[in-house]
């Protein structure tokens, strides 16, 4: 229980010192005369005046209790007060009242009654300013309000009119109200555009009145600031001016500078020479690199004579020649080194094409990176320039100047032309695309030039090339120029003259006419020509004449060449290729299409794990060795070859591909010469129509060729010949599958069938029939099979797949705040949060609002009535003055009447 | 009578219909002649009604010579026969067909004779029936007498549905040598559309082929009852469906044409009596791709469709494929009791079933069936060993199938897991793993699958797989090593997956980049490499002679 008032009054008393012990007289006597006393008696009105409102139990406002549950708040985490005083009502509301009596009664006052002429120049009551200043800013001033002006027609906005003046000295009656534009502060009457309007003001006001109340210090403030503070327009000014003046600085600043430079610049001549004798090849000097005047032109300006500068001249100039020879770029590398950097740049490539193959998506730089690396890369493989004559195999050929793509050569003497490959992280696409056009061309023109240098100027001029033998077409009349083909008839049109064999050496020449950086719209042509070449090996190899396939290689080879500038036509031409082959004829494919299907093996990766090209390709192969139930021997001969070429796809990746399998089983099944008596393997076993088991009686054993792949009328001994070359491939294929698979998983599985497909091959019944060659083989890859097989028995070993982190249990653990705060609200939905916080600030702006209406209504009502009040009594005293005259003079009236009447009686009498 | 006026009208017009079509189609020769006959046709119609005396009825008898007239003109015959339409339907409505009461002897021997020269002339028509081109017509024709008939000749019963008539009619169409596309005329525009049509049809079917007069032609009969039952698709569910009538609806509520199940025991007793037929495989496949949709629904007694479809089973290959969805039809609804089910079921993983054409309808099938999580865990792991035994030869729809079935069974018998995960423990097991390898536990000829040994084998098919050409497919088998964090995969996702489809996609897809190209130019494609070069050959270039 707390003391007693009383008790607390008197223990107050004492802490502040005002009762005590009682002083002696000398203490006192010194006091007086130190002046201590009244110093004492200050501070004793204070403490006084503490104490006193201290226990005014009205003077402050507490709360009666503290919040109803402690511990859901946090207020006195953050030190505030939980129980106490809360604000001080007394002291708030004088505030309130104080600043209601200086606005709003000024205002109430003014009411109806004052008007007038406000000065609104600038300047015009600051003395600090020079005429000229002050003329210029009313213009400008005037210039903004009228810019400002929204209507013309704004009955409200009168400004226009101007102040009346005169020698520049205001007309109006100098008031008191009547303040500088500038000192808003005090300003009362107002024009609503330029200064705070009634609501503006009184949300100032609330302000100050809110800041009241939060307790005393916030009112001492108040009382503390300064009467006029300055306005947004001063502020502003102010920092114009002192930017304006940062900005003078610093331009006197640089003209210093710059004076400086100049002085420095007029010596340097002598410095040079003073540097040249010193040494032969000086560094460039930084200060003329520095500077931002040309020190020749500084010279000039500074009025050197003119012999002098142009020696200067000539010697600076040599001084540049010798400058570019005395700097080598780079050091010539030594054969190992090329060797090297080759070795490492092919590295990189394989590293990237193992990580294609695993799948591993590409980052979108890594992707632009082998793009130039390959165009890099082309370089190498075209090299024009050498080789040429250590190939005499090519020239009898008739192809002898096509671009020789032998790489290794290319790879050690084209090195040198090469951008060292270190700096190929930093170069950008675009550069590595000029240096390759720039090498490309090169290497065509070198080349050219090497047996007609007019290659370019007279190309219709007949040259003759003695050295090389045939290099001009088999029949010596090949044509220099051709019109590029764009399309495939117009190559058919262009290559009708041409003979097969002079093909490459056309494609060669239709190639240099036409490289993309002769003319602009080259490139396009030559990326139709490319697509058109496409369809031409389709073409060629559909022909019932074969060509020869040193040339179908060739331009495989050029399409390759050029597929590296061109890979998204090509590329569609190898997929239009495709859906036509899917759409037309998937289970009947033409030479044309085994040809393109090889094509696209080799100009593409086939390792990747997906290839826009390749995944498309393979499955239209897999598509028939899978889908067509075979019925003549050519058909087994087409799904040879696609086996063939499937397993050449996968000779890096060693994909499974489950077909192949199948095929091999069904064709060796079906060849045999006897009908296994039970099928081992789980494929579907189709028997053609007509049988085709082997009756035996070849000779000789021959390899498969295309044309075993058209359905033809053969003859007895063809037909068996071809038996035995598709049962011979078919068991090569077993054998380069088995190598190709080697160490996957399900070996066992997979191949235990095909060996007893094969043993059933090599009983009694079947040897007899077939071809001593053909025995030996089996026999070889059955042999190899049991072996492989053996070996994978051995390495066999249960799946382990699952060694995974086992999986966490999903928690539902609440999430937990720390530094929780009971008044905030932690909304998840952010949106929702906001929305109450401008909802809750609202609410409180809108009680505050109505509260101060309020007050205002209050005070006004107060002051109205005090006014009528003091009013009412001016009224009554001089009513009553006026009474009291009238009674005082008519009692004179009446005593002058008694007197009479008295003087009167007297008379009478 | 406004119903007669406007029919009239009606054959005015089609009259003209025909004249105007023919000289297009004849020679300018013989129009004259044609006409002639045609004109003749019209007026010797016109005659019989023209006054009201029956004395121009022998027109009749010289119009059913025309139409009879085989070896001239079809179109002739034709057109009497629309006009002998017209003359009966106006003759049976006005009831010159029946005896009437104070009718005299004179108009009894009309009557009769009328009555003979109607029989005649259905003779006719139903001669033409059968025939290609006019048949459709001639169809229209009968079914509009049949209704003439149904509606005025009651012979004095409240509701007499002229079944004679109809059977005749049945009887040309079910002749195998009967034009199919009246066959096809007659199931689709009466069959499946009148109710009254359907059950009679049903009836008639049923009796014929179960007549032993007609045993040797029964078999050709076959395949054109298969035809028209086939035809018949939508099962009245409710009585309140059966309300359209071809012929006057009986009044009688309680009649047989409007109780459900007479109608379903009609189309039971008709394809029981297809059943029994012998069938080759082709209508035995069909019937068997129709059974749970449009057959079962019709029995009242589905008990019944068990004999055919435990033949069928049995008959192996795809014919077992269709029909389990029959027999699981019947183990679910009617409570069959199939004794070595899964045994057989077992059985149809053969080598064709990934390549079979039914493949996506058995995966749907085969998931119902091992849906049961109470299934033994060494069943369920023979069914997974054997088709990933069977993917290593399968074509990449058959594997895409495969794989995320796998998966959901393994989530559904976490017992089955060992398969993919087998940790060998302890010290001696291992050193027998290193020094004999192992072989695969699984035996493949085994029949039964609860003793196939399944379960103490790992899939390393599916391991195999993993490494498949196809990118997609290799993904998905990856799932298998994957943590088993989805809860099951929609079977339906991948079911319908074949070259085609998976080449579409593919190739639909756009080069939005450009493709990655070989680095290296191979120096040689198809010819040998040069001996000094130092490359090897590539396979095709050593296994094939290019010249």
């Amino acid at each position: 229980m707390p003391p007693s008032q009383l008790k607390r009054l008197k223990a107050s008393l004492r802490e502040q010192g005002i009762v005590g012990p009682q002083k002696s007289k000398k203490q006192k006597k010194q006091n007086a005369q130190n002046g201590v006393n009244n110093e004492k008696r200050v501070q004793r009105n204070v403490a006084l005046t503490g104490i006193r409102e201290q226990f005014n139990p009205f003077e402050v406002k507490t709360s009666a209790r503290g919040p109803k549950f402690d511990v859901t708040s946090n207020k006195t985490i953050s030190g505030r007060v939980t129980k106490g005083v809360k604000g001080r009502p007394g002291v708030t509301k004088g505030l309130g009242e104080e600043n209601r009596r200086k606005t709003l009664l000024v205002e109430m006052q003014r009411r109806n009654k004052v008007g007038g002429i406000l000065d609104k120049r600038f300047g015009e009551n600051d003395p600090s300013m020079a005429p000229e200043d002050k003329m210029m800013e009313r213009f400008t001033q005037e210039k903004l309000r009228r810019h400002k002006t929204s209507s013309a027609f704004d009955l409200e906005d009168d400004e226009e009119a101007g102040e009346l003046t005169h020698m520049g000295q205001s007309l109006s009656l100098d008031g008191p109200n009547i303040q500088d534009d500038f000192d808003d502060e005090g300003l009362e009457l107002s024009d609503a555009e330029d200064h705070p309007s009634d609501e503006e003001r009184q949300r100032k006001r609330r302000r100050s009145g809110g800041s009241d109340d939060s307790g005393p210090e916030g009112s001492k403030d108040e009382e503390d600031r300064p009467e006029r503070k300055k306005s947004k327009q001063e502020v502003m000014k102010e920092l114009i001016a002192k930017s304006k003046m940062h900005k003078y600085e610093r331009q006197a600043a640089k003209d210093d500078d710059e004076d400086l430079r100049e002085e420095l610049d007029k010596e340097m001549p002598n410095l040079h020479e003073l540097l040249r004798g010193i040494a032969p090849r000086p560094a460039p000097a930084p200060l003329a690199a520095a500077s931002g005047m040309n020190p020749d032109r500084a010279a000039l300006l500074s009025g050197t004579d003119k012999i002098k500068f142009d020696k200067e001249y000539d010697l600076r100039l040599r001084q540049m020649a010798q400058d570019k020879r005395s700097a080598p770029t780079e050091r010539t590398k030594t054969e190992d080194e090329k060797m090297e950097e080759e070795a490492r740049k092919l590295q990189e490539l394989e590293a990237k094409r193992l990580r294609r193959m695993q799948g591993a998506p590409e980052s979108s730089d890594e992707e632009e990176e082998p793009a130039a690396a390959e165009e890099d890369e082309e370089e190498d493989d075209f090299g024009f320039g050498s080789g040429i004559k250590t190939r005499p195999t090519m020239a009898e050929l008739g192809i002898d100047d096509e671009d020789d793509f032998i790489i290794d050569d290319d790879l050690v003497a084209s090195g040198s032309e090469l951008e060292p490959s270190d700096d190929e992280d930093s170069e950008s696409e675009n550069e590595a695309d000029d240096g390759e056009d720039a090498e490309f061309l090169k290497g065509l023109l070198t080349e050219e030039e090497a047996k007609r240098p007019e290659f370019l100027t007279g190309a219709n001029a007949p040259i003759q090339e003695t050295p090389l033998p045939a290099n001009n077409g088999v029949n010596g009349d090949l044509a220099y120029t051709f019109k590029c083909p764009e399309s495939h008839e117009e190559l058919l049109d262009v290559m009708k003259k041409v003979d097969i064999l002079d093909f490459p050496l056309a494609i060669q020449r239709i190639r240099a006419l036409y490289h993309p950086k002769l003319k602009s719209e080259n490139k396009a042509k030559l990326g139709h020509f490319a697509v058109s070449l496409v369809d031409h090996i389709s073409y060629l190899a559909n022909q019932p004449k074969q060509s020869p396939f040193s040339i179908l290689e060739t331009i495989i080879r050029h399409i390759h060449s050029l597929a590296k500038t061109y890979p998204a036509e090509i590329a569609n031409a190898f997929r239009r290729h495709l859906e036509e082959i899917h759409n037309s004829r998937a289970l009947a494919p033409t030479p044309g299409d085994l040809v393109l299907l090889t094509a696209v093996g080799s100009i593409f990766p086939t390792s990747d794990h997906f290839h826009q090209v390749v995944t498309p390709a393979i499955l239209t192969m897999t598509r028939y060795i899978g889908q067509k139930i075979p019925q003549e021997l050519s058909d087994y001969a087409i799904g040879a070859y696609l086996s063939i070429l499937c397993l050449q796809y996968q000779r890096l990746s060693k994909r499974y591909i489950p077909e192949l399998v199948s095929f091999i089983q069904n064709t060796l099944c079906v060849l045999a010469p006897t009908k296994p008596t039970k099928i081992s393997g789980d494929f579907p076993y189709h028997e053609p129509k007509t049988n085709i088991r082997i009756v035996g009686g070849t000779k000789a054993t021959r390899k498969l060729s295309l044309s075993d792949c058209i359905s033809t009328d053969r003859s007895e001994a063809q037909t068996e010949a071809l038996k035995i070359a598709i049962l011979d491939t078919t068991v090569q294929i077993l054998d380069a599958a088995a190598d190709t698979w080697t160490g996957k998983p399900a070996f066992v599985e997979v191949f235990e069938p095909t060996q007893k497909t094969l043993q059933h091959l090599a009983t009694r019944n079947n040897r007899s029939k077939l071809h001593a060659d053909v025995q030996a083989k089996i026999t070889k890859v059955s042999q190899k099979l049991e072996r492989l097989l053996k070996h994978a028995h051995l390495a066999c070993r249960p799946l382990e797949l699952h060694h995974h982190k086992p999986l966490a249990i999903k928690t539902s653990i609440p999430k937990f705040e720390d530094s929780y705060n009971p008044d905030k609200h932690y909304d998840p939905d952010r949106e929702r949060a906001e929305a109450s916080k401008l909802k809750a600030e609202h609410k409180r702006e809108r009680k505050g609002a109505m509260r101060e209406l309020r007050k205002d209504a209050n005070f006004i009502a107060r002051e109205s009535l005090r006014e009528k009040k003091e009013r009412d009594a001016a009224y009554e005293k001089k009513y009553k003055r006026l009474v009291a005259e009238i009674q005082g003079e008519e009692g004179r009236e009446a005593k002058e009447y008694e007197r009479e009447k008295e003087w009167r009686k007297k008379g009478k009498k | 009578m406004p119903g007669i006026v406007s029919k009239t009208g009606h054959s005015v017009k089609r009259k003209r219909d025909t004249t105007e079509k023919r000289p297009s189609k004849r020679a300018r020769s013989e129009s004259s002649d044609d006409e002639d006959t045609q004109a003749e046709i019209l007026l010797l119609e016109n005659e019989i009604f023209e006054s009201n005396s029956k004395k121009n009825y022998n027109n009749i008898a010289k119009l059913i010579q025309i139409l009879n007239n085989d070896g001239d003109d079809a179109d002739d015959s034709f057109l009497a026969a629309i006009s002998l339409c017209r003359v009966f339907t106006k003759l049976i409505a006005a009831g010159e067909l029946e005896r009437k009461q104070g009718n005299s002897e004179k108009d009894a021997v009309v009557m009769r004779w009328l009555k003979e020269r109607y029989a005649q002339y259905k003779e006719g028509l139903l001669g033409l029936l059968g025939q290609e081109g006019v048949g459709v017509p001639v169809l229209t024709l009968c079914m509009k007498l049949l209704k003439t008939e149904g509606q005025y000749l009651l012979n004095g019963q409240d509701y007499n549905f002229p079944v004679g008539f109809l059977t005749e009619i049945v009887q040309i169409l079910l002749d195998a040598e009967c034009d199919t596309a009246v066959r096809e005329d007659f199931s689709r525009k009466w069959v499946e559309e009148y109710d009254d049509i359907r059950y009679y049809t049903f009836q008639i079917i049923a009796e014929t082929l179960q007549d032993d007069d007609m045993q040797d032609m029964r078999e050709g009969m076959l395949g054109s009852a298969l035809d028209i039952l086939t035809a018949v698709e939508s099962v009245p569910e409710s009585k309140d469906e059966l309300e359209d009538f071809h012929v006057e609806a009986p009044k009688k509520k309680n009649h047989a044409l409007y109780s459900l199940t007479q109608h379903k025991k009609r189309a039971q007793e008709a394809w029981l009596a297809v059943m029994k037929l012998q069938m080759n495989k082709e209508q035995r496949k069909t019937m068997l791709g129709l059974i749970t949709d449009s057959i079962a629904p019709w029995f009242v007694k589905p008990e019944l469709l068990m004999d055919f479809l435990t033949d069928s089973y049995n008959a192996g290959g795809s014919t077992s494929l269709l029909s389990l969805s029959g027999v699981f039809y019947l183990i679910q609804e009617k409570n069959l009791d199939y004794p070595s089910f899964y045994k057989k079921l077992y059985s149809l993983l053969d080598s064709g079933i990934l390549h079979s054409k039914h493949r996506s309808r058995f995966f749907r099938l085969l998931d119902t069936f091992l849906a049961s999580s109470h299934l033994p865990a060494v069943l369920v792991a023979s069914f997974i060993k054997r088709l990933s035994r069977l993917t290593l030869n399968a074509p990449p729809g058959g594997i895409v199938a495969v794989v995320p079935w796998i998966y959901n069974l393994l989530k559904k018998h976490p017992t089955c897991t060992f398969m993919i995960h087998r940790e060998t423990r302890t010290a001696e097991g291992k050193k027998i793993l290193e020094d004999e390898g192992m072989d695969d536990p699984f035996d493949m000829e085994e029949e039964d699958p609860m003793e196939t040994n399944a379960i103490e084998s790992s899939l390393w098919e599916i391991a195999l797989l993993q490494s498949h050409y196809h990118p997609n497919v290799a993904t998905l088998a990856k799932i298998i090593s994957e943590q088993f964090t989805k809860q099951s995969y929609n079977m339906e996702d991948f079911l319908d997956l074949a070259y085609g489809s998976l080449l579409e996609t593919e190739l639909g897809k756009d080069v939005k980049k450009a493709p990655i190209v070989e680095y290296e130019i191979p120096k040689k494609i198809f010819m040998k490499q040069d001996a000094e070069s130092g490359f090897e050959d590539t396979l095709l270039v050593k296994l094939w002679e290019f010249k």
